[in-house]
C-alpha cells in the first residue's frame, strides 16, 4: 500500500476520534510491515492511523511522567532545605523561540496542503532550526546557572529545575528527530503519507510545547 | 490477498540472516521469547525461595553463612522476589501469551508496531541480566545496577503497553466488535493501559532514585526530607530496609498488573472448559475495567499520599477493601460459569479451578490486611508473605500454568501430557496451601504484637515447627516441577505436527490456524468474525460455534 490517499479525506476522523492528539516517541516507520488489511476498510490506511493512535497514547505516557515528577515537586517543595532557583532570563527567550517553531510548523503544513513542496519544506526546515536553537538555548541556561554555583546536587530545588529541563530537552530532541525523519524520509515507497508523518510529529511539536509552557510556569509560580 | 512482510512469505528457515532472526519482529516468536525467559526466571526464582525457607528454618552449615551476612539474605529475598515478579508474573501473562495470541484472537496480522516489539523485548533481557547481576555486585553499587534494570523494565513495559493498546484499538479484523472481543483480550488491553499510567510514574521515580544515587541530587534522599516524613518509614534506616522498601512500591503496582491478565485467561479457560458461555460476560468486562481502575487508585494513592496526611490510612483501606467488589463478582461469574456446566477435566480446567480456590484464600486474608488499623495489631512479615503469594504469585502462577496445557498445541505443535499434567497438579496444589496457610499462622501466633512476652516464648516453640513444615512443604513442591519440567521437554521432543487445528473445541479465532501456529497468520487472509467469542450450545456433538463461522453456516449445520 503506497501512501495514495489524499490528506482531505484523512484529517476529520482523527480529530473526533482521538482527543488530545499529539506526539509519541515513535517517528512512523514505514517498513514495520503491519496488517493491511485496508480492502475491508476503504476510508482510511490503517497502518497510518494506527500512528495517530499510538502517538496519542504515546502522549498519554509522556504526560504521566511528568505528572510524575511534578507531583514529587509539589510535595517536595514544603521541606526546610528548599532554596528557590531564580530562573535565568534567557529561559524566556528561548520559550518565544519554541512557540514561534510551533506557527512556523503548522505554516509550513498548511504549505503541504497546498502541495506546495518547495515552502514546506523552508518552513519545516526553520521549525527545526528554531527547536534546535531552543536547545542550544537550554544549554546555554544550564551553563549560566553553572557559572552562578547552581548544580544539580546543589540542593532539591535546583535538582528539580535540572531534572524537569533536561527530560524536556530529551524528549524535544527526539521531536527534532521526528522532523528531521518527516523531511529526509522518503515517502514514496512508505505506508503512510508525508502529510500523515508531518501531522503526527506536529502532534508531539505542539505537545512539548505545551508542555514547556506548563513547566516553566511551575518552576516560576512554584518557587 | 494480501501480504504483510517482505519475508512474510519465505519459509523461517531460509534467507533469514542470523541477525534478522535474533531481532525477528514476528509477535509469535517474541511472545515465545517471553515465555521462555519466564521459565528461565521461574526456575532460578524457585530454586532461591528453597534456600530462603531452608534457611529459615534449620542451621545448615552453608547456608548459616547466609545468616552471619543479613544483607545477602535480602538480597537473595530481592532477586527471587525481583525474577518471582518481574519476569514471570508480569512477562509471562501478558507479555509471553499477549503477544503470542492477541493478534490471533482479535484476526490481525502483526502487533502495530513490530520493531517497536522488539525493542521491548530486547530491554527486557537487558534489564533481567542487569538484576541478576545486581545480586553479584557489592550491595551499594548493586543496588544502583538494580535500579537501572527496574528503570529499563519499565521503559520496556512502557512500550509494550503502547504497542498493545493500539493493536487492539486499530487492528481488529472486520466484525470483531468489542463486545465480541475474548475476555483474555480485554483484560489484555485493559493492562495494558494500567501498565501505560503506572509504568510512565515509575521510570520517573526510579530516574529520580537513581539520579539521587549517582549524581547526588536531592529528590529523596536528603535528611531534612527523611525527618519531615513518618517515623516507621525512617526508623529502619539500614540498607536491606531500603532494598525492601524500594521493592514493595515496585511490587504495590505489579499486583494488579500481575493479576488483570490472569482473569482474563481464568475466564476464558472456565467457559471453555464447562462447555458454557461466561457468565454475565458484559460485567465480567466490566469488573475487569474496575479492577483496573481502583487499581490505580490504591497504587497512586500509595505513591503519592502515604505518610503525608492522617486520613491517608482511611482512604486506603476504603479504596483497597472495594476492590473486593469487582474482585467477588468475578469469583461469582466463575462458579455460575461452572455450574451445571459440561465440565471437561482437563489440567487447563484443574489449575484454572486452582486459581479460584486460592484466589478465595487469599482474598480472605486480603480482608484483614486491609483493615488498616490492622498494622497495629497483628501483621507481621509471615502473614503479609503468605497472602501475597497465595493471591498473587502462586493464584497467578496457576494461570499460566492453565494457559500452558491449553495453547501448548497452537505454541508448540503438541499437546502436554494430561496424566502427569494432573499429578503435577495435585503435587503443587497441596504443596502451595502446605506453605502458604502455616505461614499465616506463623505471622499470626509467633510475631504478634498483642501477645506479651512469656505468651510468645510459649508459642516459639510450636513457630519452630512450623517452620519446618514449610520447609518440607517447599521441597515438596519444587519437587513437584521436576515433573513439570519433564513434561514440557518431553512433549517438545515427542512433538507430533499431526495435532489437529482445534483439539479442545474452542471457539475464539486462534484455533481456526494449523497447530504450531504458521508464520504468516490466516495464510495472509484476515479472518471474519460474526459472533461472540463465547458461543457454547451445549448441544453435542458440535457443541460449540467459532466466531469466524458466518450465520448461514451455522444453520446449516444444525439443521
Amino acid at each position: 500500500m503506497s501512501g495514495a490517499t489524499t490528506t482531505e479525506d484523512l484529517e476529520p476522523p482523527i480529530v473526533k476520534k482521538k482527543n488530545g492528539g499529539g506526539g509519541g516517541d515513535v517517528p512512523p516507520h514505514g517498513g514495520d510491515g503491519g496488517g493491511d488489511d485496508d480492502a475491508h476498510r476503504p476510508k482510511r490506511s490503517v497502518s497510518a492511523k494506527r500512528y495517530y493512535t499510538g502517538m496519542a497514547i504515546g502522549i498519554v505516557a509522556v504526560l504521566m511522567f511528568f505528572m510524575a515528577l511534578a507531583s514529587a515537586f509539589l510535595v517536595r517543595k514544603g521541606s526546610p532545605d528548599w532554596v528557590p532557583v531564580r530562573i535565568p532570563v534567557l529561559l524566556w527567550l528561548n520559550t518565544i523561540v519554541l512557540v514561534s517553531s510551533s506557527v512556523t510548523l503548522e505554516m509550513a503544513r498548511k504549505k503541504l496542503a497546498n502541495s506546495d513542496a518547495r515552502g514546506f519544506r523552508n518552513l519545516w526546515l526553520v521549525t527545526t532550526i528554531l527547536g534546535m536553537l531552543f536547545l542550544v538555548g537550554q544549554v546555554t541556561a544550564w551553563r549560566i546557572l553553572v557559572g552562578q554555583g547552581i548544580y544539580l546536587a546543589s540542593n532539591p530545588a535546583s535538582s528539580f529545575f535540572y531534572i524537569f529541563t533536561g527530560a524536556h530537552a530529551l524528549h524535544l530532541l527526539g521531536g527534532v528527530g521526528a522532523l528531521v525523519y518527516v523531511a529526509k524520509r522518503n515517502f514514496r515507497q512508505a505506508q503512510v503519507t508525508q502529510s500523515d508523518a508531518a501531522e503526527v510529529a506536529s502532534y508531539y511539536w505542539h505537545f512539548m510545547d505545551g508542555l514547556w509552557l506548563f513547566l516553566l510556569a511551575l518552576l516560576y509560580l512554584g518557587k | 490477498m494480501v501480504t504483510y512482510d517482505d519475508n512474510a512469505n519465505t519459509p523461517p528457515s531460509v534467507g533469514l540472516t542470523l541477525s534478522s532472526r535474533i531481532f525477528s519482529a514476528e509477535h509469535k516468536t517474541i511472545g515465545l521469547r517471553y515465555l521462555w525467559l519466564s521459565l528461565a526466571s521461574v526456575l532460578v526464582g524457585m530454586v532461591l525461595s528453597t534456600l530462603l525457607r531452608v534457611q529459615a528454618s534449620t542451621a545448615i552449615p552453608f547456608l548459616t553463612r547466609l545468616e552471619a551476612t543479613p544483607e545477602h539474605y535480602a538480597a537473595i529475598r530481592l532477586l527471587h522476589g525481583s525474577l518471582m515478579v518481574f519476569f514471570v508474573l508480569t512477562a509471562a501473562p501478558q507479555l509471553g501469551f499477549g503477544n503470542f495470541l492477541l493478534p490471533l484472537q482479535i484476526g490481525a496480522q502483526e502487533m502495530a508496531f513490530p520493531k517497536l516489539n522488539v525493542v521491548s523485548l530486547w530491554l527486557t533481557v537487558v534489564s533481567l541480566a542487569g538484576m541478576t547481576a545486581s545480586f553479584f555486585q557489592p550491595q551499594s553499587h548493586g543496588i544502583d545496577v538494580w535500579l537501572a534494570s527496574a528503570a529499563l523494565f519499565s521503559l520496556a513495559a512502557l512500550l509494550s503497553a503502547l504497542n498493545f493498546c493500539v493493536t487492539v484499538i486499530e487492528l481488529r479484523t472486520e466484525g470483531m466488535t468489542l463486545p465480541r472481543m475474548p475476555v483474555t483480550v480485554w483484560a489484555w488491553f485493559i493492562n495494558a493501559i494500567l501498565s501505560l499510567l503506572i509504568f510512565s510514574v515509575l521510570l520517573a521515580g526510579s530516574t529520580a532514585v537513581l539520579s539521587d544515587r549517582l549524581l547526588g541530587s536531592d529528590f529523596f534522599s536528603s535528611s531534612a526530607f527523611l525527618a519531615s516524613q513518618p517515623l516507621n518509614l525512617v526508623r529502619e534506616g539500614s540498607l536491606p530496609a531500603l532494598w525492601q522498601r524500594l521493592f514493595w512500591y515496585f511490587a504495590q503496582a505489579e499486583v494488579y498488573i500481575a493479576m488483570l491478565p490472569c482473569f482474563g485467561i481464568i475466564t476464558h479457560m472456565l467457559s471453555t472448559f464447562s462447555r458454557k458461555p461466561v457468565w454475565k460476560e458484559r460485567l465480567v468486562v466490566l469488573a475487569i475495567c474496575a479492577v483496573g481502575l481502583i487499581g490505580f487508585c490504591v497504587w497512586g494513592y500509595h505513591m503519592f499520599a502515604t505518610g503525608m496526611n492522617p486520613y491517608a490510612p482511611l482512604v486506603f483501606s476504603v479504596l483497597a477493601s472495594s476492590l473486593g467488589i469487582p474482585a467477588a463478582f468475578l469469583l461469582a461469574s466463575w462458579l455460575a460459569t461452572l455450574w451445571n456446566g459440561k465440565v471437561q477435566y482437563t489440567t487447563s480446567l484443574l489449575f484454572s479451578v486452582g486459581f479460584v480456590s486460592l484466589f478465595i484464600a487469599g482474598g480472605l486474608s486480603g480482608i484483614f490486611l486491609a483493615r488498616h488499623d490492622l498494622v497495629y495489631a497483628a501483621v507481621s512479615e509471615d502473614f503479609v508473605t503468605g497472602h501475597f503469594h497465595l493471591v498473587m504469585g502462586v493464584a497467578a502462577t496457576f494461570a499460566v500454568l492453565a494457559a500452558l496445557f491449553f495453547w501448548f498445541p497452537k505454541l508448540f505443535g503438541c499437546r502436554l501430557n494430561e496424566t502427569l499434567g494432573k499429578v503435577h497438579f495435585w503435587m503443587t496444589f497441596t504443596g502451595v496451601y502446605l506453605i502458604f496457610m502455616p505461614m499465616h499462622w506463623l505471622g499470626l501466633l509467633t510475631q504478634s504484637t498483642l501477645l506479651s512476652d512469656p505468651q510468645r516464648i510459649a508459642v516459639a516453640s510450636t513457630g519452630a515447627s512450623i517452620r519446618s513444615v514449610v520447609a518440607a512443604a517447599t521441597i515438596w513442591t519444587v519437587a513437584a516441577q521436576i515433573l513439570f519440567v519433564w513434561n514440557f521437554f518431553g512433549s517438545l521432543l515427542r512433538a507430533k505436527a499431526s495435532e489437529q487445528n482445534n483439539p479442545w473445541h474452542a471457539t475464539t479465532l486462534e484455533w481456526s490456524v494449523a497447530c504450531p501456529a504458521p508464520r504468516v497468520n490466516f495464510a495472509g487472509v484476515l479472518p471474519q468474525a460474526y459472533r461472540g467469542a463465547y458461543e457454547f450450545t451445549g448441544a453435542m456433538p458440535d457443541d460449540f460455534v467459532p466466531q469466524d463461522r458466518a450465520p448461514d453456516m451455522a444453520v446449516q449445520r444444525q439443521s
